[in-house]
């Protein structure tokens, strides 16, 4: 039986040759059905795998001839190859038996394709780098997946999300840590971003009622402190390496007219622990906290575990409480780190604030990106900015929008217009500006040669300046287009804004 | 094309401007909710402010209100009448109400206030909810707008280039007919020239073939020829051939006999070789051996040779000393002898003398003999001057050359008195300074740095052994026959040398006897002593040598024998000598001597019998005295006198 096999297996060209093993095999089939008996029904045809090893693709044509021979209802499209059977048994086992490494290519692309979304991520986390798979979950979870902002990963879209969406229904003292730090060795080496949107405080069983009726400011909440402690990241960042985002928000998102002040309450501990979590995390490289109701002292604690932090670039305190102590400790943080951008935008910031800012961009040398909207530095502050604006050469972007700026501050940064040749942004939305100062801007701009955008909106300012500045810009996008022949400069002012527009 | 991208331009900026307005409708939502907060925030803080004044004003008030109640507290602990202090309690009481009504005033005034704000905050959350629906829609619009005339954009741009494709599709269509045209009259054209052309070469092709039948058939009868000449040449090559082949063969058959016998030869020779190889190593090995042997017998013999050198040298040095010696206690000998001798003679003169003057009465005269005269050391050392001379020079020679160039005084003694001093001298500085060719240039590098009269010695030695002068006699030879040549040549100087040879006369016997024993010269005339040697003109200073040089040639051979001949004949004139000396007195005297002796010694006979006669004489004199004086004695004694015969008077009697 061997060799006949054997013999089978060898002719392959000649037609004589071929005619010969034809006539073996009929003697073989025969020889073959009175050696294995009763068994020729299909689910059998599959070998023992060290069968098929020897008999190869080779010798199969003249299995299958006779096997029509002896069955002429089958036929080759029911049974399905062994590999792909073996494949839908892994698939099937996937999680029991995860075997994927060891196969081929084409067939690891099968068992990819046929794995459930559903398996566990103590499995899958490690084991699969498939981005298709990771779609398929994305996709299966989420209706709307944006997989651009997550770098383009699907994996790292899911497990960021994932463990967001844990984050943000933690509640502390009846939601087990463990939960969190269970899947930490499962994504530590995905998430990049962490960005939760709300941090839900602790249940608390009596709907206690109010306890005063001054109870909007804040201090008086922080006397029940202990109970209204949220998460603590502390162990969570430390086990993520990769970690690049933060964007944190101490508060609940749809309460709707369930409110209550103490939904929104960011003690002193989660400040303190969220500064030493910070500090500790040396990849970090933007950090957002906004709408958690940060003053002053909180903003200088977190500043200061900020100080000299090796990568940081984005800072972000925007929709917060943050005064003008913490504006000069952010100031401070700017000539102690390589920071790019700065946010304090709908702070408290007043005039102090801006001069401690402005004295430290005169000098530096990183930040593109300042944003004050909605603070109330008023005109010293603007002309402390336009003062430190002459000498810096490095930043781009300035919103002083809401600012209650009037036509001093406009005559200086008509001066600034003119010399600056940084500056492409500048936001003078919802000021005084006067009819004055708008003629003085239009006089600044008329030198200007870089600016290309000038937002000028609900500022008092005559339409004719404001329309004249508009074509002034429009010159100078013009010249910016034709300096960089990329088409995509066009649409870049839009997505630069596109984030800005849910925070409005 | 340039419409073209005017157009897509045009679109371009369109499309920014419809962004830019788009986003700017969008943000006017944000910016309106900005100044919206803005106006609401200083509303706000004017309430707030309003709001505090009031409360500090209800603060005030009522603090005022508390005092007085307290004051009337401590007035009513003073009452003692209860009517009194039941009105003020009453009083206290309204008072009391009257502040919690205010207190309950002000709380439900704020409580309305915050009834309104949370009617506010509801607005407000109705009004933002508004507003992002706003917004949204105005995005979706924009998305909307957008999308469509980026649509219409990217419509109107293919359709422009839709155009501008089939313009330049027609246009190129166009162009390809009339290309296509062109060349089908040009192909056609070709054809017609081309049939012309078939039709020429088919006539030529014809000619040519006839032409080329008739060359056929005379080249194939020609060809046909050479076959046969070609066959029979090949009939005879074969022939030839097969008798090379033969002969070949059997040349083949000996070369193979040949080269099994070359082979056996070879394989003899090889033995052979090998066997000559083995004899060759055999003889090799032994030749190593046998030179090693000769180097260590080559080796004992010159230690042995050295050896026997040294004890040579030493037996010489011995040899040297003892002849010294010798010669010393010759002398001493010849002094003490020659001194006995004279002695003996001068006692023999004396005796003569006196024989002659006393006993002959003859007058005496000193013999006069030159050996007499030459008596003493000093005619001995002339004799043997040569000879001593002869030894120190070359005792001198062999050890530091010539030294009497030098040291005058010392060379004096040892110069032969024929040539003054000075001239050999000079004689000598002129051979120096002319012949400096004859001195190793080594020499002269190392002589530089010495004195000037060490220079010369080193010189005149170097010089010497180059001319071949090993002895003093030979430097003699040499400066006479400068002196000679001098003569010969310059017959005028031989007047002014006739005086000159006249101060030293003792010189021309010594250089008569050193001439006799050379051979160079030989003319005994030329005894003039050299006036000077200035006279000796440098240049010829080399003919002499040369001539010098030829004649020192010859005689190069016989120094020996004349030494030994000068030696024998030295010791026969010492046995002449000698027998001079002793027979310095003549035989005639001799035998006077003798008959004298003869005659005195009869007369010392007589003389001596005379003598024993006289002292015979004198003896019986003595005994007679003796006698006459012992009888005296007897005579005078007093027994004689006591006596009665006294024998005097007895004796007087018989004598009487």
């Amino acid at each position: 039986m061997q060799s006949m096999q054997a013999t089978l297996g060898t002719p392959t060209s000649s037609a004589l040759s071929r005619f010969s093993t034809s006539t073996q095999d009929k003697s073989s089939t025969a020889g073959q059905t009175s050696s294995t008996g009763p068994q020729p029904s299909r689910p059998s045809i599959i070998p023992p795998p060290s069968k098929s090893k020897g008999w190869g693709t080779g010798a199969s044509g003249g299995r299958m001839r006779r096997i029509i021979a002896e069955d002429p209802e089958w036929s080759l499209a029911i049974v399905p190859l062994l590999t792909e059977l073996c494949i839908q048994h892994i698939v099937e086992n996937f999680q029991n038996n995860p075997i994927l490494k060891q196969l081929l290519p084409e067939h690891k692309q099968k068992v990819l394709d046929h794995l459930s979304p559903d398996l566990p991520l103590a499995v899958t986390a490690n084991l699969i780098d498939d981005e298709s798979y990771w779609r398929r979950c994305c996709t299966q979870r989420w209706p709307v997946c944006h997989v651009a902002k997550h770098g383009g990963s699907w994996k790292r879209m899911f497990f960021e999300r994932h463990l967001e969406n844990l984050l943000r229904h933690f509640i502390p003292s009846t939601t087990d840590p463990a939960l969190i730090l269970e899947l930490l060795p499962l994504c530590r080496n995905y998430v990049r971003r962490l960005r939760v949107d709300q941090f839900l405080p602790p249940m608390k069983l009596p709907p206690r009622p109010r306890s005063g009726e001054l109870s909007e400011s804040g201090s008086e909440a922080e006397v029940e402190e202990p109970a209204t402690d949220h998460y603590q990241l502390g162990d969570l960042v430390a086990g993520l390496s990769h970690l690049e985002e933060l964007d944190l928000v101490y508060g609940v998102k749809d309460c709707g007219m369930n409110f209550e002040w103490n939904l929104f309450l960011f003690t002193y501990r989660d400040c303190h622990s969220l500064a030493a979590t910070i500090k500790a995390c040396h990849t970090l490289k933007i950090f957002r906290l906004t709408r958690s109701k940060v003053d002053d002292d909180k903003a200088r604690v977190l500043i200061r575990s900020l100080l000299d932090h090796p990568a940081l670039e984005e800072l972000d305190l925007s929709h917060n409480l943050v005064g003008d102590r913490g504006a000069r400790a952010a100031a401070k943080l700017l000539s102690h780190s390589r920071l790019r951008v700065l946010n304090l935008a709908n702070n408290q910031v007043r005039a102090l604030g801006a001069q401690s800012l402005a004295h430290a961009l005169a000098h530096n040398t990183n930040l593109i990106s300042l944003n004050l909207r909605l603070n109330c530095i008023e005109d010293e502050g603007g002309q402390a900015l336009a003062h430190a604006l002459q000498t810096n050469r490095c930043l781009t972007t300035l919103h002083l929008g809401g600012n209650e700026l009037s036509e001093p501050t406009a005559t200086l940064l008509s001066q600034v217009l003119a010399v600056n040749t940084t500056l492409t942004s500048i936001n003078l939305s919802c000021n005084h500006i006067g009819l004055d100062g708008g003629k003085q801007l239009l006089e600044g701009m008329s030198d200007n040669r870089t600016l290309l955008e000038f937002d000028l909106r609900l500022s008092d300012v005559a339409q004719e300046s404001e329309y004249l500045i508009g074509q002034a810009l429009c010159a100078n996008r013009e010249a910016a287009r034709q300096r960089a022949p990329n088409p995509s400069c066009f649409l870049s002012p839009i997505t630069a804004k596109g984030p800005e527009n849910p925070a409005g | 094309m340039d419409c073209q991208i005017d157009a897509t331009l045009k679109g371009l900026k369109k499309l920014a401007k419809l962004l830019l307005c788009g986003t700017e409708l969008v943000t006017n939502i944000q910016v309106a909710a900005d100044i919206r907060e803005i106006h609401r925030r200083v509303e706000e803080g004017e309430i707030r402010r309003q709001r505090l004044e009031k409360l500090e004003n209800e603060v005030k008030s009522s603090q005022d209100k508390f005092d007085e109640i307290t004051m009337k507290w401590e007035e009513g602990k003073r009452k003692r009448i209860p009517q009194d202090l039941w009105d003020m309690l009453n009083t206290q009481q309204v008072h009391c109400a009257g502040l919690i009504e205010d207190k309950n005033k002000l709380i439900s005034e704020l409580q309305q206030e915050l009834k309104t704000k949370d009617d506010q905050y509801v607005k407000d959350l109705k009004k933002q909810s508004d507003d992002i629906c706003l917004l949204l829609e105005r995005m979706e619009e924009q998305v909307r707008n957008v999308m469509k005339t980026f649509r219409q954009e990217l419509n109107s741009i293919e359709k422009a280039f839709e155009a501008e494709r089939r313009e330049l599709l027609t246009s190129n269509k166009k162009k390809w007919e009339r290309a296509l045209q062109a060349h089908n009259a040009k192909e056609l054209e070709y054809l017609l020239s081309r049939i012309k052309k078939v039709e020429d070469y088919e006539k030529q092709l014809n000619k040519q073939r006839v032409w080329d039948c008739e060359e056929y058939n005379t080249i194939k009868i020609k060809l046909e020829q050479d076959v046969q000449i070609l066959e029979q040449q090949l009939q005879q090559m074969k022939a030839t051939y097969q008798l090379n082949q033969e002969k070949l063969e059997y040349n083949f058959q000996v070369l193979k006999k040949r080269d099994e016998e070359s082979v056996v030869i070879k394989s003899q020779q090889k033995r052979k070789i090998s066997r000559l190889h083995d004899i060759l190593n055999n003889l090799r090995s032994k030749y190593t051996r046998q030179i090693r042997q000769f180097e260590e017998e080559n080796q004992s013999l010159t230690s042995d040779y050295i050896r026997l050198v040294t004890q040579f040298k030493e037996l010489q040095k011995a040899m040297r000393h003892f002849a010294l010696l010798d010669d010393k206690r010759f002398r001493e000998i010849w002094l003490m002898n020659e001194e006995e001798a004279k002695d003996l003679i001068s006692k023999a003169f004396d005796v003569d003398r006196i024989i002659h003057t006393q006993h002959l009465g003859l007058p005496w005269t000193a013999p006069d003999f030159w050996f007499l005269r030459n008596v003493g050391p000093i005619s001995q050392q002339q004799q043997r001057s040569a000879t001593q001379i002869l030894e120190e020079v070359l005792i001198q020679t062999e050890e530091e050359g010539m030294e009497e160039a030098t040291s005058e005084t010392e060379s004096y003694l040892d110069l032969p008195k024929q040539v003054s001093m000075k001239t050999t001298r000079k004689i000598l500085m002129l051979l120096c300074d002319e012949s400096g060719f004859l001195i190793e240039s080594k020499l002269l590098n190392l002589l530089r740095p010495l004195e000037k009269s060490e220079c010369y010695l080193l010189k005149l030695d170097a010089i010497f052994s180059a001319l071949g002068i090993e002895s003093e006699d030979d430097l003699y030879k040499l400066v006479n026959f400068f002196l000679k040549y001098r003569v010969h040549h310059s017959p005028s100087s031989q007047e002014r040398t006739s005086p000159m040879s006249a101060l030293d006369p003792g010189e021309q016997t010594d250089l008569e006897r050193q001439k006799e024993g050379s051979l160079v010269g030989g003319e005994p005339e030329e005894k003039e002593v050299p006036p000077s040697p200035t006279l000796i003109h440098p240049n010829d200073v080399l003919k002499i040598l040369e001539a010098f040089v030829m004649g020192l040639r010859k005689p190069r051979d016989p120094p020996a024998p004349v030494k030994v001949v000068k030696y024998v004949r030295d010791t026969s004139k010492d046995s002449a000598y000698w027998e001079a000396l002793a027979t310095v007195l003549p035989y005639a005297t001799q035998n006077l001597w003798d008959a004298l002796y003869t005659a005195l010694e009869k007369y010392h006979l007589v003389l001596t019998q005379r003598a024993k006669l006289l002292i015979e004489n004198n003896s019986l004199e003595k005994q007679n005295t003796e006698l006459q004086m012992l009888l005296q004695q007897y005579l005078d004694s007093k027994i004689n006198s006591e006596l009665h015969v006294p024998p005097t008077q007895v004796l007087r009697a018989p004598t009487k």
